[in-house]
């Protein structure tokens, strides 16, 4: 097993004036090996968005390194492999959800048969086919979150990165999509994501790494956690480990 | 696809469902087609007037029309945070600012032709001829759009929505005043004023280079070699713009 994901020493301090500083993250390191589903968790404000927007080359780090697949970020052409759903999705409103697909097909230099097959048996895999002709406007919050799933599998990559994929869905699209990324860890994906229901991380999540104030607290599989903290629930772990670092 | 004409289709797609264009086009068309009312003056003064008054609109409606598009071509994908997908796939940022600026080009381009047609269609009823240097002027007035789309693009790489458009509309005013002021400031004494006074007007790009209004409306004949040196000068700070765009935009925190 090769690491999909290496990030040493991650800092990020976000400059609001001159006097002004908040530190987003703070000397992180992390490894993702192949095939694995990594947990992102912490508080509000806890540095998870900007890690993975580092990651995606959104935002530059104030120091450190990241390589995804053996590639340092600045190489545009690693985005090729990457799926990434950011928290809240949103999308040109006036588009329809087919539209959507296609354009960011395009941006992949997808062949137009693929993109055609890939873009219709995902909209049904997301449960919105009936919907495809709809512009995106009057999409729910949860269709628009299904989109943002399926705009993110579009180009089948080797790395999902997932911003609290499941935060805007009914019960039956969270479990719907829990199985999804089952059968996608199946086929060898690697998978890192972020969420605040600990147990839907529980459930899916090989390791989990748990953050707070940019600092990485905590990494490993739960049950060793849970031993090596010695409490009995993900809750109380999670509520001890952030309330300890105060 | 080249990566650019992705973006610029679909910028042109966003472009041309927007309202406010849209008003803005028809205030246009309505402005063109109310000179008309000057037929109370002697009919060769009219078709001056109209000449004079249709051009100026075109030209007018249609730098606000370009500013108010390049402002929203970065800005919403910033606020509906639609860049953060968009980047996080693999698209150069160079290539994105580039798509804008033909999307946006394309998108002037239409606007321009659907005033233009109607101008000429105009001069036609009134006139049945329509002048080689009426089309001179047209091709004048493109390539300012062009150049306006450029810069606004380029600072809003960097700047608020807000301070693009009153930067835009700033220096497209004094664009067309630079002119006078270099004459004036040629007259100062300070030699500091004077330094001052000829930098900015090596900087700013002279928009009135594009009118020739003034000649065309009185038949006076303006030289082919004048437009392509003009098309040309044009080219040049279309590219300038472009590339300060690209660079900041490279830095830009999304
Ligand atoms: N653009 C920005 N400018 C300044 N500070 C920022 C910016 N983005 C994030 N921050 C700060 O960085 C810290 C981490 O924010 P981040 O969005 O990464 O948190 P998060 O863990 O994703 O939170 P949530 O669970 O609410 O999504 C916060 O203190 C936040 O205020
Ligand atoms: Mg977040």
């Amino acid at each position: 097993m090769s690491a999909v994901i290496k990030i040493e020493n991650l800092t990020k301090i976000y400059k609001l004036s001159k006097r002004r500083e908040v530190t987003g993250l703070l000397n992180f390191n992390l490894e993702v090996e192949e095939g694995e589903i990594f947990g992102l968790l912490g508080p509000n404000g806890s540095g998870k968005t900007t890690l993975l927007k580092i990651m995606l080359g959104l935002i530059s780090p104030t120091k450190g390194k990241v390589e995804i697949l053996g590639k340092r970020m600045d190489n545009v052409e690693v985005k090729k492999d990457i799926g990434f759903l950011p928290e809240n999705p949103y999308y040109y409103e006036y588009l329809t959800g087919s539209e959507l697909l296609d354009f960011y097909g395009d941006i992949f230099d997808l062949p137009e048969n693929v993109k055609r097959r890939r873009s219709q048996e995902l909209l049904s895999t997301v449960g919105l086919a009936k919907v495809k002709h709809m512009v995106l406007r009057n999409y729910s919050k949860g269709m628009l979150e299904r989109i943002g799933l399926a705009c993110a599998l579009l180009n089948n990559p080797k790395l999902l990165i997932l911003d609290e994929p499941t935060t805007g869905l009914d019960p039956i699209g969270g479990r719907e999509t829990r199985d999804l990324l089952l059968g996608l860890k199946k086929e060898g994906k690697t998978i890192l994501l972020s969420s605040h229901f600990l147990s839907e991380v529980e459930r899916i999540c090989d390791r989990i790494g748990i953050l707070d104030q940019g600092r990485l607290l905590a990494v490993g599989r739960l049950k060793e956690l849970l031993k090596e903290r010695k409490v009995e629930t993900f809750e109380d772990l999670f509520i001890k480990i952030v309330k300890n670092n105060v | 696809m080249y990566k650019p004409a992705v973006i610029a289709k679909n910028s042109f797609k966003e472009l041309l469902r927007k309202k406010g264009l849209q008003v803005l086009l028809v205030f246009g068309l309505i402005l063109i087609g109310s000179s008309r009312l000057f037929s109370f003056l002697t009919p060769g003064e009219e078709m001056k007037m109209i000449k004079d008054v249709g051009l100026s609109t075109i030209e007018f409606f249609g730098a606000l029309i370009v500013i108010f598009g390049a402002i929203g071509a970065l800005s919403s994908e910033v606020e509906k945070k639609t860049l953060y997908t968009l980047l996080a796939k693999p698209l150069k940022r160079r290539d994105f600012v580039l798509g804008k600026f033909l999307g946006l080009s394309l998108a002037t381009l239409l606007n321009f032709l659907l005033m233009a047609i109607f101008f000429i269609g105009l001069l036609l009823f009134k006139e049945h001829t329509v002048s080689s240097g009426i089309f001179k002027a047209l091709i004048l007035i493109l390539f300012e759009l062009f150049l306006i789309a450029a810069i606004a693009l380029a600072v809003s790489t960097f700047a608020s929505p807000a301070f693009t458009m009153i930067f835009s509309l700033f220096l497209y005013l004094v664009g067309h005043l630079i002119g006078y002021g270099h004459s004036l400031m040629e007259q100062t004494e300070s030699a500091l004023l004077k330094a001052a006074g000829t930098l900015f007007y090596r900087i700013i790009p002279n928009f009135e280079n594009f009118n020739i209004r003034d000649k065309v409306a009185v038949d006076i004949f303006v030289r082919w070699n004048y437009l392509v040196k003009t098309i040309g000068y044009s080219l040049i700070y279309i590219a300038v713009a472009l590339l300060i765009g690209i660079y900041f935009f490279q830095k830009r925190e999304i």
